[in-house]
């Protein structure tokens, strides 16, 4: 057990009937550091925000808080509960006010009257939503209850905060609040936030650093370019066929059978003009996004299919790259990863 | 059709008149139902919350039981209670038999598993993120049952103005308990009964249309709960 640790997950497995959905081996978070879990649909991200949310014990495993482990049972469990709150995709408002909604966990702690209506104002006031104190919770806009799921969180100032797609569905207004707030409450409080979302240009320009959940696993970072798809044979090239678009890969695979694979965002070679070359794989596309991060430039392209890049920021300086720029991606058959 | 008609004039009639002898009826009537009502709430709301949130070896015995009492003739619970009653029976001593009481009792015997089974209804149907909201939260175990309470008010609500429906419309237990007595045990289903043996049919109607309008009343209530509810 690490006790610089804010929180760890050692030997994490969970179980739906005999179904494994969820297998960790170790898996650390920094104190006041802000994380994005990426990976497909159903691999795993809710179950595991739930589990470090402690409000779902896993099959089997550890988890520790601070150092301490925690116990699924007795007054331990409601105390480390109310250092961590889940701010779900989907929220539940209960029936009543959202004044109500919003002041429910300070209650649950026991603050006074006083300060419970002092904190719920500074709150509504923070997230622009004081005129909607009064109204029914469960007659807002999607947007709106979702910004007020995250008011209920935050107003509890929990040491952990983690959020579950909570930016999903939204507009780009309500995005580029509810992500100025992360910010802004990871800086001002140093609260530690764990985020799942699909949006990968969201976990780079937010988190520092990036954890990719795939069938219940945490991979390696860097196992970007995922993709769906099914195995075929063309003139008895091995290749893997998204639907979109056909990629060549390495290994022969039983033709017509469905998997992912990935590739590895610096394994592509990015260039203004088209290249001959040895690589079996040669796409076209525009630069959607455009992400500097320390050492490194990520771009993502649209070849109609989102591909994640990443160059030096001298290469993309000399290159001359801007959003929109029509760019080819070279790659080796043996640099596509099957899963 | 005559016949109707005429019974139909009489009993507005008599409505109107404000008889004392009718209107001192509903009120015993509706005082016996909410004392019977209030006693199987108090029983019955908590006994269905817990069956409803608590996980037990014969759970789904009980809940079978109750169900199979909500169709159980009020005249069997009458004939049950009698049994129980009655001055050589075991509970004989208690000098109950042809009382309010008793009447009260019958009618909380026939409310309280309608009460029971709609509550468990009631707190089966509540979002099952309401109890991960809670939890989240940091609501304690007290909080949280109270948060799924409240989430199920309307329906309990229902449950509850159903469970006085049972009571107030019986028949069977309030005549073989109470004994229909004039001034002190009969109550407008049992005076129905004994007014319509007696060819005064008007009279009965009269008191059919209160009976009516009581449950008129119950059930745009319990829509209003359970439209509120949704």
């Amino acid at each position: 057990m690490d006790t610089t640790m804010h929180l760890e997950l050692k030997n994490i497995k969970h179980y739906y009937d005999t179904k494994s959905v969820l297998s960790i081996d170790l898996l650390q978070i920094e104190k006041g550091k802000i994380y994005s879990l990426v990976g497909p649909n159903g691999c795993g991200k809710t179950t595991l925000l739930h589990i470090m949310g402690v409000i779902l014990a896993p099959t089997g495993g550890e988890l520790f808080f601070e150092g301490k482990k925690i116990e699924h049972s007795g007054s331990r469990l409601i105390a480390a509960r109310r250092r961590v709150t889940v701010v779900p995709q989907s929220p539940y408002m209960f029936d009543t006010t959202v004044r109500a909604n919003v002041e429910y966990g300070l209650k649950a702690r026991g603050i006074a009257k006083k300060e419970r209506e002092n904190r719920v104002d500074e709150v509504l006031n923070l997230l622009k939503l004081t005129a909607f104190a009064k109204r029914r919770a469960r007659n807002l806009s999607g947007g709106e209850t979702q910004l007020i799921a995250l008011a209920r969180g935050i107003i509890l100032e929990p040491a952990i905060l983690l959020l579950d797609e909570i930016t999903a569905n939204l507009d780009a207004r309500h995005v580029d609040t509810i992500e100025t707030i992360i910010r802004d409450i990871n800086r001002r409080r140093g609260t530690t936030i764990i985020m799942t979302t699909h949006k990968l240009s969201q976990a780079y320009t937010l988190a520092d650093q990036v954890f990719s959940l795939f069938n219940g696993r945490i991979v390696e970072s860097g196992m970007y370019n995922l993709f769906k798809g099914a195995f075929r044979f063309t003139n008895q090239e091995p290749l893997f066929d998204t639907g979109k678009i056909a990629i060549h890969i390495a290994q022969r695979h039983e033709d017509d059978k469905a998997g992912h694979i990935s590739i590895k965002p610096e394994d592509i070679i990015v260039s203004k003009e088209q290249l001959h070359s040895s690589a079996r794989n040669l796409f076209s596309g525009t630069i959607v996004t455009i992400i500097q991060q320390g050492e490194a430039v990520h771009l993502e392209v649209d070849a109609q299919e989102h591909f994640r890049v990443q160059i030096t920021p001298s290469s993309f300086h000399e290159m001359g790259l801007t959003l929109g720029t029509r760019v080819f991606l070279i790659f080796k058959a043996s640099s596509v990863h099957v899963l | 059709m005559d016949y109707l008609i005429q019974g139909f004039v009489k009993a507005l009639a008599l409505i109107f008149s404000f008889d004392p002898e009718i209107y001192g009826v509903v009120a015993r009537s509706l005082l016996f139902a909410f004392a019977s009502t209030l006693l199987a709430t108090v029983v019955g709301v908590p006994a269905g919350f817990l069956i409803a949130s608590k996980k037990f070896r014969g759970k789904s015995i009980i809940i079978t039981l109750l169900n199979t009492s909500l169709a159980l003739p009020t005249v069997v619970i009458g004939l049950l209670g009698y049994a129980f009653l009655s001055h050589r029976a075991p509970l004989g001593f208690l000098d109950l038999l042809f009382t309010p009481t008793a009447v009260i009792a019958g009618e909380f015997i026939l409310s309280l598993p309608v009460i029971t089974i709609l509550t468990i209804t009631a707190v089966h149907a509540v979002d099952t993120r309401a109890y991960i909201t809670a939890q989240t939260l940091g609501a304690g175990r007290r909080m949280q049952a109270w948060t799924i309470f409240s989430e199920a008010r309307f329906a309990v609500l229902a449950a509850v103005v159903a469970g006085f429906g049972r009571a107030v419309s019986e028949v069977g237990a309030a005549m073989m308990l109470g004994g229909n007595i004039r001034h002190y045990t009969r109550t407008m289903a049992t005076s129905i009964a004994l007014e319509v043996s007696k060819g005064e049919f008007s009279y009965g109607l009269a008191l059919g249309f209160f009976l009516m309008f009581v449950a008129l009343s119950i059930n745009i209530l319990v829509h209003y709960f359970q439209i509120k509810g949704k």
